[in-house]
């Protein structure tokens, strides 16, 4: 971080008129440059282990760079890289979490920059096609990896959970802890994305077919993409509905967020059974004191770590399967301490 | 006589090339009410500015109670024991009665208020006025604006003051409360302090004062004892001496009406105004500040909302058209649009917030008002403009490197030839202008006399705000004095004298409110 | 009353100087604020990339040039508000609703069903029926190939294959109609949504009497809860293959073959649309009144202009530019999504004020604003090619504009600092 923070200072000298003072490149350089410039100019973190130069370097694209889920993305597949040892990971997502548009940018940029491989996690199954197929003239190989893009033909393939097995899960789970009775709500996450998109589906779908007695009091409210948003939004529907609710279905984490801090404050925590996809530090408190009953997981350092490794896999010329699973789990109070559960309910997180 | 609490001696202080005051001195008795007199501009609120520490004087001295005093700015003065009430209240209207007397001067250690010893210093404070029935923790916002106005002097009480000075205090109160001023003044000359008393009205001086100071172009011109001068003593003072050759006179003759206004009343002013104006004619509009005399043109031109009365414009052919705008009973304001294209033309007073706009070139401030020859489908010729414009320019001897320059750059009296300009650009027929000589030198203020005589010669017809009594007398035709927003009498300008004017301008004699 | 005799200031030649300097720093000064941060990144990059490095690369300008256009396009409008001294927030979300409602166009068929009563689906199907058509013929082809044949019957069969051949193509030049003549409705309706938001934000702005900021701030609300209802709260799919002409895609590709001249059409056109703006505030009768309104409105109201409706006209205006922004940003992501402008509006306004425009109003440029617009889109570029991380790329940006409003500031005080 202080290497970034460096990194920034020296940049923010440009506007203010010192553009003059830059120090020149050395003409016919050949070796690269070890001590003069600040580390803080290579990615983070990297700055200690360019011994060998890379022999593949990888734009790892992400949705968003807030979210606990990347960054553990991040660190699989930092894991991956360091396995290789050869391998150089370039992050970086767009600016805003559904910045459509500035994705595209970075696709662009990285097309540009010619690096060796993109792994991508595209916001929108449309949006980004035309991105890809730019990397695919270049002959950059693309793997995309949590949320699917439209035209499967343009990569090497797709590294992800099943949202929808996960969506089903989670329906099962929430409808056992209810007992096959009472009314319940599920809260949508944001137009247009995919990924819960299909666990929404999946959810329906369980309660369904698994729980006719189960009544799906609202379906249709959009939480937002923020912790604040969803807790404004829940605390409607709580006070609309009030005493009829007996579940709640949130389908990502900082939906999931907001609906803890509503179920608190009005004083029905443990009370509504509730059922999150993803977790946090909150959540998994949560599920401890009785709280929450359910978590979906994934994968995500599996999701980075595979998704690097088959690329490189790719590039050294195997076969690749088309579509990858990472795997999905549901944690549950019964089961969160065992140790499998609790790597998942813990992942590790780049630094 | 007392000695003097406060001496003000040769000061002097210039902005920029205007010398505001020059060698002024000034001795306030303690226990006297001292009565500053002088027309708008005389240079009395620089005066106060610099006693307020608001100014500092580039040259003179000041004594406080026998010390120097040379304060660095207002608090500073105000802890000296300078009290100041303005004629707008400088109140946190949402603070109680003792936080606002207590604003700037909190006792207090660590931050912490002294509540005791500060309710004691309000009491003490309010006990002087004979006003302890003021609660100290009403919000002021709940107060009368008399009790507010208290709120005030106790501020200035509760800090030791030695001074207080009230500048036109009465202009915002009811005649009763006015009386009740009057025996807190007294009061607190009683209590021995140094009191400066501002105001237009001769009367009110008469009421409360003890002595007088007559302040004429930045200079002291005259005082004394009130009882030993008349009212004509002090408006000759005031006025000064006769019209001078600084008015060159171009000959014009009025001829036909081209606007009637009947009954014309704004919001708060003008109230029921009617008079005819003809082209060719000149009417001066004399008055105090706040008389209504700007607000009868805004009235005119459209910018301000008219209530009720009618105008009736006749363009030559004696054809009659009567425009709306002023009929009905609720009505919203004209298009301006409309009354620039009905010929009207308006200077406003205030070149820096209305009148220009500063950081535009002289050629776009010239020509706003009429784009028309330079453009076809809305497209400009700008070298045809430009070359109008340098004409414009040459003509009101206008001093810039180029018609493009910004007019932010221009000396004042320049950017007035250009507010005037483009009326005349305009080529409006009915020329509103308002102060359109102030805070400019006093050739350019020639040259702007000859230029509407020339209009007027022309056939336009004008009216001519200014509180320069003198220019009004010697360039007008007509004049006519408003008071707090009525018309109270039009004379032939030569029927006219400055004591006149100013007596009927000062009258309090007021009609049925 | 005689007043001293006044000389004239003396201070005047220093001011002007002083001004004239001043003139030259706002047309000079974005400039240098640009090649400073491009020196800055194609050094940085060539240090750390060597032979590698990419950034000062044609084809990256280039793409640089495409990412830009859509911010630069409806920056121009602004710099018109934000010259006559006004504000739009709603410009983001008014991007989203163009962009939105032009998906939306296309997915409905709405120039195909009004102007050639057909559906791009009914001929995409005649396409696939066809094609089918074909493949049995090959098939029989074949059949006969293989067994026992008489010419007539496989010269029946040619020409039968020759003749689905034909029904294709007509289909196909059927198709390629229809999608331009979607893609012409469409387009036209998205720049009708920008003039119509614009119209909107000029009648309230004008008419309220409210401030345009808060004004701005309820219509961005607005628009956003519009193209919401539009999209059915979801992203809006045309067909990217039977429904979207490749025209409208290619307007800001940067494939190697939807380039014109080296560059992307959408920005040639963001180029001949700013030269036009420029033309347009410097030499029509509305430039002086929209720098008039905006330098001092009072002044405007004395001269008899229209202040209402010039309002009207300046928002309604930039509501055009708005609207081809709607284009280009379909044109990049091929869907209408609803949320896609949020944040948007703010990007814009910063390329306006590093552009040297003044919030408060009188002063702006076009060519400012491109240049802003391009610094924004080269330093996060930069950041990528460099490898650096979002919230340094944030950072910078951020001082940027610090930084530029910062210099506004100071220019107006050295203006008002005169006697």
């Amino acid at each position: 971080m202080t290497a970034q923070f460096w990194t920034a200072c020296l940049l923010l000298l440009v506007p203010l008129g010192c553009g003059g003072a830059q120090p020149q490149p050395p003409p016919g350089r050949a070796e690269r440059p070890d001590v003069i410039i600040p580390m803080g100019l290579l990615p983070g973190g990297q700055a200690e282990t360019p011994v060998v130069p890379p022999k593949y370097t990888f734009a790892v694209i992400p949705k968003g760079t807030t979210h606990e889920f990347w960054k553990s993305v991040h660190a699989g597949a930092e894991n991956a890289a360091k396995e290789f040892g050869d391998v150089k990971i370039l992050w970086k997502g767009p600016l805003l979490e559904n910045d459509r548009d500035g994705q595209i940018s970075v696709v662009q940029d990285f097309v540009t920059k010619k690096v060796d491989g993109i792994i991508l996690a595209p916001l929108d199954k449309q949006a980004l096609v035309d991105a890809v197929k730019d990397a695919q003239a270049a002959n950059i190989p693309v793997l995309i990896f949590d949320s699917a893009l439209q035209d499967e033909s343009l990569i090497v393939s797709y590294v992800a959970t099943d949202n929808l097995k996960g969506g089903q899960l989670a329906g099962r789970q929430l409808g056992e802890s209810m007992g096959g009775q009472g009314n319940v709500v599920m809260l949508r996450y944001n137009t247009g994305s995919e990924s819960t998109e299909q666990r929404e589906d999946g959810f329906l779908e369980a309660i369904k077919s698994g729980f006719p007695n189960i009544k799906v009091l609202s379906s249709n409210e959009y939480a937002g993409t923020t912790p604040e948003s969803s807790l404004d939004k829940v605390t409607q529907i709580l006070t609309k509905h009030k005493g009829e609710v007996n579940g709640i279905f949130a389908v990502c984490e900082p939906n999931a967020a907001g609906v803890l801090k509503a179920l608190e404050e009005s004083g029905l925590a443990g009370k509504v059974k509730f059922v999150a996809f993803d977790p946090n530090k909150e959540l998994i408190q949560g599920m401890a004191d009785g709280k929450v009953h359910g978590i979906v997981l994934q994968d995500p350092v599996t999701m980075g770590y595979e998704s690097v490794k088959r690329l490189v896999a790719h590039l050294n010329g195997e076969k690749v399967e088309k579509r990858i699973g990472t795997g999905e789990y549901v944690a549950t109070p019964e089961n969160m301490a065992t140790s499998e559960m609790d790597k998942l309910l813990k992942p590790q997180q780049f630094e | 006589m007392s000695s003097p609490v406060l001496t003000m001696s040769g000061i002097t202080k210039s902005f920029g090339a205007t010398h505001a005051l020059r060698d002024v001195s000034l001795d306030v008795p303690a226990g006297r009410v001292m009565a500053l007199i002088g027309e708008n501009g005389a240079g009395k609120s620089t005066l106060m500015k610099v006693l307020s520490g608001a100014h500092s004087p580039d040259a003179g001295t000041m004594t406080l109670n026998g010390k120097p005093f040379a304060p660095s700015g207002p608090h500073a003065a105000r802890l000296a024991g300078v009290g100041m009430i303005y004629q707008e209240l400088n109140l946190a209207p949402d603070l109680s009665v003792e936080d606002n007397i207590m604003l700037g001067q909190e006792r207090g250690r660590f931050g912490l208020l002294d509540r005791a010893t500060q309710r004691a210093k309000v009491r003490d404070a309010l006990d002087l006025l004979g006003h302890s029935d003021l609660k100290p923790n009403t919000p002021v916002r709940e107060l009368p604006i008399a009790q507010q106005q208290l709120v005030e002097i106790a501020r200035a009480l509760a800090s030791d003051c030695k001074v207080i000075v009230f500048d036109e205090p009465t202009s915002s109160l009811t005649r009763s409360d006015v009386e009740h001023l009057f025996a807190v003044i007294r009061r607190l000359k009683t209590a021995g302090l140094g009191i400066v008393y501002i105001s237009h009205f001769l009367e009110e001086i008469r009421q409360v004062c003890d002595c007088y100071a007559v302040l004429r172009d930045g200079q002291s011109v005259g005082g004394g004892d009130l009882s030993d001068a008349t009212d004509t003593n002090i408006v000759s003072l005031m006025v000064g001496r006769s019209v001078s050759e600084l008015f060159p006179s171009v000959p014009h003759t009025p001829g036909e009406i081209v606007l009637q206004v009947s009954g014309l009343s704004g919001e708060s002013s003008p109230v029921d105004v009617s008079f005819e104006l003809r082209r060719g004619e000149i009417l001066g509009i004399a008055g105090l500040i706040g008389a209504g005399r700007t607000e009868l043109l805004r009235c005119l031109f459209g910018l301000d909302r008219c209530r009720t009365g009618s105008l009736t414009r006749s363009v030559s052919e004696g054809e009659r058209f009567t425009k709306r705008g002023c009929q009905s009973q609720v009505q919203r304001s004209p298009s301006l649009t409309l009354r620039v294209s009905e010929g009207f033309g308006l200077v406003s007073e205030d070149r820096k917030t209305e009148g220009l706009a500063q950081s535009r070139s002289i050629a776009d401030n010239m020509t706003y008002s009429r784009l028309k020859p330079y453009s076809r489908f809305g497209w400009l010729n700008l070298k045809r403009r430009r070359t109008a414009v340098a004409d414009w320019m040459q003509r009101l001897h206008v001093k810039a490197a180029s018609p493009e320059q910004s007019v932010s750059e221009l000396s004042g009296g320049n950017q007035q030839k250009v507010a005037i300009a483009r009326v005349l650009h305009q080529e409006a027929d009915i020329l509103l202008l308002d102060e359109p000589t102030r805070g400019i030198d006093v050739g350019t203020k020639a040259e702007i006399y000859r230029l509407m005589g020339e209009q007027a010669a022309a056939g336009k017809a004008i009216i001519f705000v200014s509180s320069y009594l003198t220019e009004l007398l010697a360039v007008c035709d007509r004049v006519a004095v408003m008071s707090r927003g009525r018309f109270k009498e039009i004379r032939v300008a030569r029927d006219w004298t400055a004591e006149s004017v100013m007596s009927v301008a000062v009258s309090v004699n007021e009609t049925v409110a | 009353m005689i007043e001293p005799p006044t000389t004239q200031p003396t201070s005047g030649y220093r001011t002007k100087s002083n001004q004239n300097w001043m003139r030259v720093f706002n047309v000079v000064g974005p400039f240098l604020a640009l090649t400073a941060v491009v020196l800055f990144f194609a050094i940085a990059d060539g240090w750390m990339n060597g032979e590698k490095a990419t950034f000062l690369t044609g084809r990256n300008l280039m793409t640089i040039s495409s990412q830009t256009a859509t911010v630069a396009v409806a920056a121009l409008g602004m710099t018109v508000i934000i010259i006559a001294g006004g504000i739009d927030l709603s410009a983001g979300t008014a991007i989203a609703l163009c962009a939105t409602v032009l998906a939306w166009s296309l997915k409905e068929d709405l120039g195909p069903r009004w102007f050639a009563n057909e559906t791009t689906a009914s001929v995409a199907k005649s396409i696939t029926e066809a094609k089918g058509d074909l493949k049995q013929i090959e098939r029989e082809i074949e059949a006969l190939a293989g067994g026992e044949y008489n010419t007539t019957q496989v010269a029946a069969k040619l020409m039968a294959k020759s003749d689905a051949e034909e029904t294709i193509r007509q289909h196909e030049r059927r198709l390629t109609k229809l999608k331009s003549l979607s893609a012409a409705v469409a387009v036209g309706m998205s720049l009708g949504c920008g003039a119509f938001c614009g119209f909107v934000n000029g009648l309230l702005v004008s008419y309220l009497r409210v401030v345009p900021f808060i004004v701005t701030l309820g219509t961005m609300q607005l628009y956003l809860g519009l193209s919401k209802q539009v999209a059915r709260e979801t992203t809006v799919r045309p067909d990217r293959f039977s429904q979207v002409s490749d025209g409208l895609v290619d307007l800001l590709s940067v494939r190697a073959d939807a380039l014109w001249l080296g560059l992307p059409s959408g920005v040639w056109l963001t180029l001949l649309l700013a030269a036009l703006l420029a033309a347009v505030l410097h030499w029509t009768v509305f430039s002086r009144y929209v720098f008039a309104l905006g330098s001092n409105e009072a002044t405007a109201r004395l001269c008899g202009i229209n202040v209402r409706w010039n309002k009207i006209a300046v928002y309604t205006l930039s509501g055009l530019f708005v609207g081809v922004g709607g284009v280009y940003q379909f044109s990049r992501l091929t869907v209408g999504n609803p949320t896609s402008g949020s944040g948007l509006e703010l990007r814009i306004i910063a390329a306006v004020v590093i552009g040297g425009a003044s919030l408060s109003g009188g002063r702006g440029s076009v060519l400012g604003t491109l240049l802003g617009a391009l610094i924004m889109s080269v330093i996060a570029n930069g950041c990528t090619m460099l490898g650096l991380q979002n919230p340094v790329q944030d950072m910078i940006l951020g001082v940027i504009i610090v930084a530029a409003v910062a210099l506004d500031q100071f220019r107006q005080r050295a203006v008002s600092r005169k006697p």
